[in-house]
């Protein structure tokens, strides 16, 4: 275990990505009980939340989760390599999922860039260690892909901003602690330029989380209203009607730099497969074109992380790599399919249910985050500059 | 995240169009890029780089040379004492109606050929010791197959110094396949682009049809996709992970023929014809994908080779993210 409070040791692993990733990999061979426990196939999504969020609570009291963050937001400096490497590594050795706080690589990137810096340094190290977590309000009911219709309000009233409206697939709300809402600050009409966002605490009188069951069955999925909730000033992310900037940035995240986190645990899904009986050789071709698919994922998602620690913005470009990314993601599921028809038949034991939620969700990767058409319409817009 | 392609690599590409698209007037681009003496240095990231970078450029450019043998030659260079652009390596490939062919790709006049036998060694031949048949397929492609006396090939570099200078040759010559089917892909894929502007159709330009920006901007996925993976495999190199060579490859033949034909479905009707250049990136990269290769046939054994093996294919992080 690594002295944390050693100002050399923590210079030094600052430096070294691959010694930090060697660390961690040392740390996981040792088979840490958190670690196993959130490891092991379990098709309840509630059981899959609760071993995660443990396993969160020991990387971040070892301080490997704490690599990668700004010191005073509670991290031990490092960029977005450090943590590139420890989900791989997590990954590597058999995590399934990072599950719910695959949002702190989508969100966490955003506040921390772009929230009130004494309010960041409260939040981020409890949703780093799983004590908290956080979900994404921006879809609503009649705004779905046309994201600037969201007709959610924040009214200003003493004290800050009360907020009414209706959010829906917001993802792990019923787990979370907090939301970032997109809420309309300006006009009806003012679509993407009125709107602001706000980190609003789901504890808050007039919230209500109802939970929507999913065709897969791993429940993250809710809807969320809001009734007149009040948050402070301090609670806005970006700038007041900046919400869009906000929106987006978090979306480049989402599309851009997470393809490489979630691309390992389809790698890991290639070894599980094959480590469950023996995949028939039909599907030989299917699995050839998966590690095609992997491949480009990797080495553009890979270019992503490079550009976002070398402090460049991501741009448009991330649609290249959702794209890539739903590819891979749909093209392992189709050869799990192939070889493993016990997920569409067969009795479901943890392990085959799980396979089975994998495959199911892996239909439904080309709509959220932007659906495929939006990304197609982005490359075709911004990138060809088509007329 | 302005572009997967570093600038550094992005500032060679352009440089070798440029020397290609040059009037010639007599002089060989290649020479004038000093590029045969990068071969000496390809273990040099830069140099490999640039190296490598000539074959987008003649994708782009639909420009021929020897570079794709003399790079798959370059590891014989030290057992045969020939010094970088006087050996040019032969590809075999299988016809199914006429059995083993030896193909070469490009002015190969003055040089000698390598023939490569795996399991039996490698020999240079003269290249007037064998008769050089033209291929005729489109894509500005000056092809050969190589017709040899079956007495003349006699080892003359041993199979075990053949044998790792054979897998090195093919690793390079994947690379730069992949890198000129991507160039050419990237030709197709500028004029479908082009075309969607300016051709009219229902009083507006093709291009601002949803059905069109689809096709082109899957097209453009497909790019930067072969893009971020031929960036990675050159700065690799040896330390990619076993068959990176035949992923890279594989891939490449399935996103560029996608890109072709997509670009295709784009032009319509006078992308079908000669008049047109696509047929020329088109069937460019149709032959290339057919050569060290397909991707149909990489593609399958790859993943037989996955299943029965389980080896790990990923690119390693460890050295992905300490760059
Ligand atoms: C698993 C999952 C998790 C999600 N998590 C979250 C979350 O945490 N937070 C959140 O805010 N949202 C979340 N979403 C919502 C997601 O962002 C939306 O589903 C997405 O933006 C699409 O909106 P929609 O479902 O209303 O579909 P619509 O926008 O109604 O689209 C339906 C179909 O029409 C197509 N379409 C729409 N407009 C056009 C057009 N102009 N041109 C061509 N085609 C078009 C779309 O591509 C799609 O195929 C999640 C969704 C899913 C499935």
């Amino acid at each position: 275990m690594l002295d944390m409070t050693s100002g050399n040791s923590r210079g030094s692993f600052r430096a070294e990505v691959p010694t930090y990733a060697a660390a961690v990999e040392a740390w996981l061979a040792s088979r840490p009980a958190a670690f196993v426990a959130a490891a092991r196939p379990v098709a309840s999504y509630a059981e899959r939340v609760a071993v995660t969020s443990d396993l969160m609570r020991v990387l971040f009291d070892e301080g490997w989760a704490r690599y990668g963050w700004p010191e005073a937001v509670g991290g031990l400096g490092g960029d977005i390599l450090h943590r590139a490497a420890m989900w791989e590594a997590l990954a590597r050795h058999g995590l399934p999922a990072m599950a719910l706080f695959e949002h702190l690589e989508i969100l966490a990137p955003t506040l921390v860039a772009m929230g009130d810096q004494d309010f960041v340094a409260g939040v981020l190290p409890r949703f780093l260690s799983g004590e908290e977590r956080w979900s994404q309000g921006f879809s609503e009911p009649d705004a779905g892909s046309d994201l600037a219709s969201a007709r959610t309000r924040a009214v200003a009233v003493d004290g800050g901003y009360a907020i009414t409206g209706r959010k829906i697939w917001t993802s792990w709300a019923r787990y979370a602690t907090w939301c970032l809402v997109l809420a309309r600050t300006g006009t009806t009409q003012s679509r993407h330029r009125g709107l602001t966002a706000f980190a609003v605490d789901l504890r808050s009188p007039g919230v209500e989380v109802r939970a929507i069951e999913q065709a897969n069955g791993t429940d993250e999925l809710a809807e969320v209203t809001f009734d007149e909730v009040l948050v402070g000033p301090d609670r806005i992310v970006g700038e007041r009607s900046g919400g869009w900037r906000v929106a987006m940035h978090i979306l480049a995240h989402e599309r851009g730099t997470f393809g490489w986190f979630r691309h390992g645990f389809l790698y890991r899904q290639l070894f599980d497969n094959l480590a469950q009986g023996s995949p028939s050789p039909a599907g030989d071709t299917l699995l050839g074109n998966a590690l095609l698919d992997l491949a480009a994922v990797r080495a553009s998602s890979h270019a992503g992380l490079r550009a976002h620690a070398a402090g460049a913005a991501l741009g448009p470009q991330a649609a290249f790599v959702k794209l890539m990314l739903a590819a891979g993601e749909q093209a392992v599921n189709d050869w799990v399919l192939a070889t493993d028809p016990d997920l569409a038949v067969g009795m479901q034991d943890d392990y085959v249910a799980v396979r089975r939620q994998d495959y199911l969700f892996s239909r439904i990767v080309t709509v959220y985050g932007g659906s495929q058409q939006m990304q197609l319409d982005t490359i075709a817009k911004q990138i060809l500059r088509l007329p | 995240m302005t572009s997967v392609t570093e600038q550094a690599d992005r500032e060679f590409v352009d440089a070798a169009c440029l020397a290609l698209r040059a009037p010639t007037d007599g002089g060989d681009p290649l020479d004038a890029l000093g590029w045969w003496d990068l071969l000496s240095e390809l273990s040099d990231r830069d140099a490999r780089a640039a190296a490598l970078a000539l074959f987008r450029a003649q994708g782009r450019e639909l420009f021929g040379s020897a570079a794709l043998g003399g790079l798959m030659a370059q590891p014989f260079l030290v057992a045969t004492g020939l010094p970088p652009g006087s050996l040019v390596a032969t590809v075999s490939r299988w016809s199914p109606r006429r059995g083993e062919r030896l193909v070469v790709v490009g002015d190969v006049a003055g040089a000698a050929l390598l023939i490569d036998r795996p399991g039996h060694g490698a020999a240079v031949v003269a290249s007037d010791q064998v008769e050089l048949h033209p291929v005729a397929v489109a894509g500005r492609l000056a092809m050969y197959e190589v017709e040899l006396g079956p007495c003349i090939w006699t080892a003359t570099v041993a199979e075990r110094t053949a044998e790792p200078a054979r897998a090195r040759g093919r690793f390079l010559g994947r690379l730069a396949m992949a890198l000129e089917i991507l160039g050419a892909a990237e030709g197709a894929l500028a004029l479908a682009v082009a075309h969607a502007a300016t051709r009219e159709q229902f009083g507006q330009p093709i291009g601002a049809f949803q059905a069109v920006r689809h096709l082109l901007a899957w097209a453009r996925t497909d790019c930067v996709a072969l893009e971020a993976v031929t960036t990675v495999a050159v700065r690799l190199d040896e330390a990619t992970p076993p068959r990176h060579d035949e992923i890279v490859k594989a891939l490449a033949g399935r996103n560029g023929r996608r890109v072709c034909e997509r670009a295709l479905q784009v032009l319509g009707a006078i992308g079908f014809t000669t008049e047109h250049d696509h047929h020329h990136f088109h069937s460019r990269v149709l032959a290339l994908d057919a050569l060290l290769g397909t991707s149909a046939e990489l593609t399958h054994a790859l993943g037989a080779w996955f299943r029965e093996t389980g080896t790990d294919p990923a690119a390693p992080a460890a050295v992905l993210l300490s760059e």
